[in-house]
């Protein structure tokens, strides 16, 4: 993670710098002071550029005053705000890898928006190159410590370290998703779960053994084709009662198929590599739930992860078994793929079991069919419960992680009805095939508070975004963690 | 086809409605959904439990015809219900008669003579006629719906349309020649592979008091081969219906004759066939619109937007109206996204978005709205033209998005709703207000009731 550090202005001495310009205003604080510098140099070159400061006007100039290596200006435009804080940061970043620290300032922003400029520089800054071996030094981005200049440096810090932790939460889910599945099977993933009780979470790990006795055949039946063993990871985080026994905890379920073939019902060859990241639910708990250990939210949260691998092996599980879930309902298996949904209905069963949970969310990279109804700039959102669904909407508005809602309904029920057991696991073909998996959730969530997030077409990036390289975007992490702190700490 | 009377006619086979059990019948039978009982010949209690508003209440006139089997004529019992149920009960059981016998040579086995019976068939008879004119413009819109496309092609389309004039219409048909002249390059280019060519039908409702119309747009592809991005064979005869949603325009303007309704309104519907020949247009082609945009077509089966863009700017720029509505079987991604039980809902205005649902929800052709996102729009830049009119061949595209995206470049700033009926323009349960598979004429009640609720005081607008 980048080194951030919040200092009064002054002019670096070495580095990059970046100076964040009002619209149509004359430069003050530290772009003043090195207009100066620059005996005036800084506004003649704003205005030969045309520089006015509008929103996505930028300009360089190299070496612009004795030290200073490289100098970014980037146009704050009108609305203010984090958001905007953020992808000003982000596009900081972007422009200073090739430098070793940089200077942004902040002086002319609130204390919080300070902080947001340094998370969307920290958030941009990503880079999962743990398998690049022969990369030029000279190649790889070089920025390790950003310092953000603003008069109120105590005030941002405070801002900054409840983030720096979420930062760190998305970091987290963006690498459990970059991973390679040959090295992130369920049982790796379970490990490096584990590896979080450093932070205070309270981790479980749940095998064949356990699922069997429990009776998860739904989520067993999924991982019986891969010699790689399912587990469920349970991890608690007790920031309200503490030592005492927690009591309705919210509770984020999810999907992680560390690698989906398709089974029996196997996938087409083209874009295959892509279901790598069919655990990005699962990993987004993961992240969101180091997140809120790490700055100490005053929740009690459980995460619960379904983790198993869907491969075509000799044991895998056909079209046509009837499986029995945790819940004693029987599912047909229509279409080995339809995968997911079967994970969770075992987790979320026990979910309700175990916790009585106040709420359920759970997240998946479910169905191809939301990214047919959506794209890529929403998630899709079911729930049963209007309040649960509002505040998601909200959180994701304000954090840039947008959800659409989707209907539930009677009609879309009866689809999933199957001539030999209660339920079967995709009905009526493609029509409506996220909200006939969702149907098929809301099965098992027993009329409890319940959200279901269709993660498919948000969970990876083809492109840069202001904020997310090209990968794994973690998508979630911030929503849920924004969520719980407006809502849910006590 | 139906009516209300007191009391059952002589050799009626009656239907009786039946809320509740109450003494639990030794047959089993307790009032619920889908249950049916024989009392007697003549006689059958039919199971209405739960139905607490329109849409359900009609559904149970329906269910009432299915339980009538063979029976030529047939009674509904609604006595001692208040007049809404007893109206929605009629409703749903005529829609449900309904069947498309133009081509058959001998007439089919079913109820034919409907009665409703009310306790006071005089203080029934207005809510009765207003709900008939809604049912008789869905009922005329699955006539157009049903119709092979070898009979039904677009100037025979036109000449139908043009018969409504009888109902006080007015009706105006633009041929090819004409469209040349306004330079409808888009919908000349859909039509341009067929024998028979193209025609945009404007149809106008005067209403009673002066005010800017409210414009129905209607996609009326009379058969859609998909052209030279043609479709695979399976099913492809379903596509005598991509007409559904000038259809439900023109059902809808038929109802709002019927009813004397005061708002002033017009439809615009583009006609054409998308054949393929070696007149065909061609994925690659860049057409010059109506509103002199330039789009570049990658795909000829995403012919729809084409003809939409030309009536929506025509209607637009020619009766400047105070909302614009479009219908369309626009796209299979919409069915991906929504199933057969609710159609897309794309919009400007979120005003008028909730006013359109609100009018599906309480005919029960219910809406859900889904977005038009930044990204959608940015996926039809095009590198030879103003824009292209669906975003290049890929999995798991968001084409119902792209459609509505590109929809919207051609309403200006007016209030302008889109729904997507592709999923829903045909029957696809047994259980519905018309026959399985076949049309169900959706939107022409719609229309008519957002017309009734919305736009029908003249001090709003």
């Amino acid at each position: 993670m980048l080194d951030i550090a919040f200092a009064k202005p002054a002019l670096p001495k070495a580095g990059g710098l970046v100076l964040l310009l009002a619209e149509e205003a004359p430069p003050t604080g530290l772009a003043a002071t090195l207009d100066a510098a620059m005996e005036g140099g800084l506004v003649r070159a704003l205005e030969a550029a045309g520089f006015k400061g509008r929103k996505g006007q930028s300009v360089t100039l190299w070496a612009p005053a004795p030290g200073i290596g490289k100098l970014l200006v980037l146009g704050m435009g009108k609305e203010g705000g984090a958001a905007e804080a953020e992808k000003l940061g982000g596009a900081a970043a972007a422009a200073m890898a090739g430098e070793v620290t940089a200077m942004i300032t902040a002086d002319g922003l609130p204390a919080a928006e300070a902080a947001s400029v340094a998370m969307g520089a920290a958030l941009r800054h990503y880079r999962f190159d743990r398998y690049r071996t022969t990369e030029k030094a000279e190649d790889k981005p070089k920025l390790s410590k950003l310092t953000v200049a603003t008069t109120e440096g105590a005030a941002a810090k405070a801002a900054w370290g409840p983030m720096k932790a979420v930062v760190e939460g998305v970091f987290l889910a963006r690498d459990l998703v970059s991973e390679p599945p040959n090295v992130l099977n369920p049982v790796e993933f379970a490990k490096r779960c584990e590896a979080l009780s450093a932070l205070g979470l309270e981790v479980d790990v749940l095998g064949v053994k356990e699922m069997k006795k429990l009776g998860m055949g739904a989520l067993l039946g999924v991982a019986q084709g891969s010699i790689n063993e399912p587990r469920l990871v349970v991890m608690r985080w007790n920031g309200l009662s503490k030592g005492k026994k927690a009591s309705n905890p919210v509770c984020f379920i999810g999907k992680g198929v560390t690698f989906d073939t398709g089974g029996i019902s196997i996938k087409p060859a083209g874009g295959m590599e892509d279901m790598k990241w069919d655990m990005a639910g699962a990993g987004t708990v993961a992240g969101l739930m180091a997140a809120l250990a790490g700055r100490k939210a005053r929740v009690d949260a459980v995460g619960l992860l379904g983790l198993v691998e869907n491969m075509p092996g000799h044991n895998a599980q056909r079209p046509g078994d009837v499986v029995t879930s945790a819940s004693g309902q029987t599912i047909e298996v229509i279409n080995t793929d339809a995968e997911g949904r079967l994970v969770l209905a075992d987790v979320i069963h026990y979910a309700i079991e175990k916790y009585d949970p106040k709420f359920m969310v759970d997240l998946a990279t479910l169905t191809g069919a939301i990214i047919v109804a959506l794209g890529h700039e929403h998630a899709g959102l079911f729930a049963n419960d209007e309040e649960l669904a509002a505040r998601i909407l909200a959180a994701g508005t304000a954090v840039g992680e947008a959800c659409w809602r989707m209907p539930l309904g009677d009609a879309y029920d009866k689809q999933i009805k199957s001539d030999i057991a209660d339920m079967k696991n995709v009905g009526g073909g493609r029509a409506g095939g996220s909200i006939t998996a969702a149907q098929f959730i809301q099965r098992f969530v027993q009329k409890k508070p319940w959200a279901h997030l269709d993660i498919a077409g948000t969970a990876w990036s083809s492109k840069d975004a202001p904020t997310t390289p090209k990968g794994a975007t973690a998508f979630g992490v911030r929503l849920l963690d924004r969520m719980v702190a407006e809502h849910y700490e006590g | 086809m139906l009516r209300l009377r007191a009391e059952a006619p002589a050799g009626a086979l009656v239907l009786k409605p039946i809320l509740e059990g109450g003494e639990p019948h030794p047959s089993g039978f307790a009032g619920r959904p889908s249950q049916v009982l024989e009392l007697h010949p003549k006689l059958r209690w039919v199971g209405a439990d739960g139905a607490s508003n329109t849409p359900q209440w009609e559904a149970v006139g329906a269910a009432c015809l299915r339980a009538a089997g063979e029976a030529p004529r047939v009674a509904i019992d609604a006595r001692g219900l208040p007049d809404a149920v007893a109206v929605a009960l009629g409703t749903g059981a005529m829609l449900r008669a309904w069947r498309f016998e133009a081509l058959k040579s001998r007439r089919t086995p079913g109820p034919r003579r409907l009665s409703l019976l009310v306790d006071a068939p005089d203080r029934a008879a207005p809510l009765w006629a207003r709900a008939k004119a809604g049912v008789e413009g869905a009922l005329q819109a699955r006539e157009l719906v049903a119709e092979p496309a070898n009979r039904l092609h677009p100037r025979e389309f036109a000449r139908r349309l043009k018969a409504l004039e009888a109902e006080g219409l007015e009706v105006e048909v633009l041929k090819p020649s004409q469209l040349r002249k306004l330079g409808a390059g888009g919908l000349l280019a859909v039509g341009q592979g067929a024998a028979e060519g193209p025609r945009l039908v404007i149809l106008r409702w005067k209403g009673r008091f002066a005010a800017p119309p409210v414009a129905f747009v209607g996609k009326g592809i009379c058969f859609d081969t998909g052209g030279i991005s043609i479709k695979p064979a399976a099913g492809m005869e379903k596509m005598r219906g991509d007409m559904a949603g000038a259809a439900a325009c023109a059902g809808a303007m038929l109802a709002l004759a019927r009813r004397n309704s005061p708002c002033p309104a017009v439809a615009v519907l583009a006609l054409a066939e998308n054949a393929t020949s070696g007149h065909a247009y061609r994925p690659g082609d860049v057409l010059t619109m109506l509103s002199g945009r330039s789009v570049e077509v990658i795909d000829t089966d995403a012919e729809g937007r084409l003809i939409l863009a030309d009536a929506l700017h025509y209607a637009a720029t020619r009766f400047k109206p105070q909302a614009i509505l479009d219908l369309a079987t626009l796209t299979g991604s919409v069915v991906t996204a929504l199933g057969t039980h609710r159609a897309g809902l794309y919009g400007n205005e979120a005003a008028l978005g909730a006013a359109v649902a609100a009018a599906g929800e309480a005919v029960g052709e219910r809406l859900w709205p889904l977005p038009i996102g930044e990204a959608h729009r940015r996926d039809l830049d095009s590198p030879i033209a103003d824009l292209r009119q669906c975003a290049p061949a890929g999995p798991l595209l968001p084409d119902a998005c792209h459609a509505a995206a590109f929809l919207r470049e051609f309403v200006g700033l007016l209030p302008w709703a889109h729904l997507d009926i592709a999923g829903v323009s045909e029957e696809a349960g047994e259980e519905g207000l018309a026959p399985r598979h076949g049309p169900t004429g959706f939107g022409a009640r719609l229309l008519d009731t957002l017309v009734e609720r919305h736009f029908e005081d003249p001090h709003r607008v």
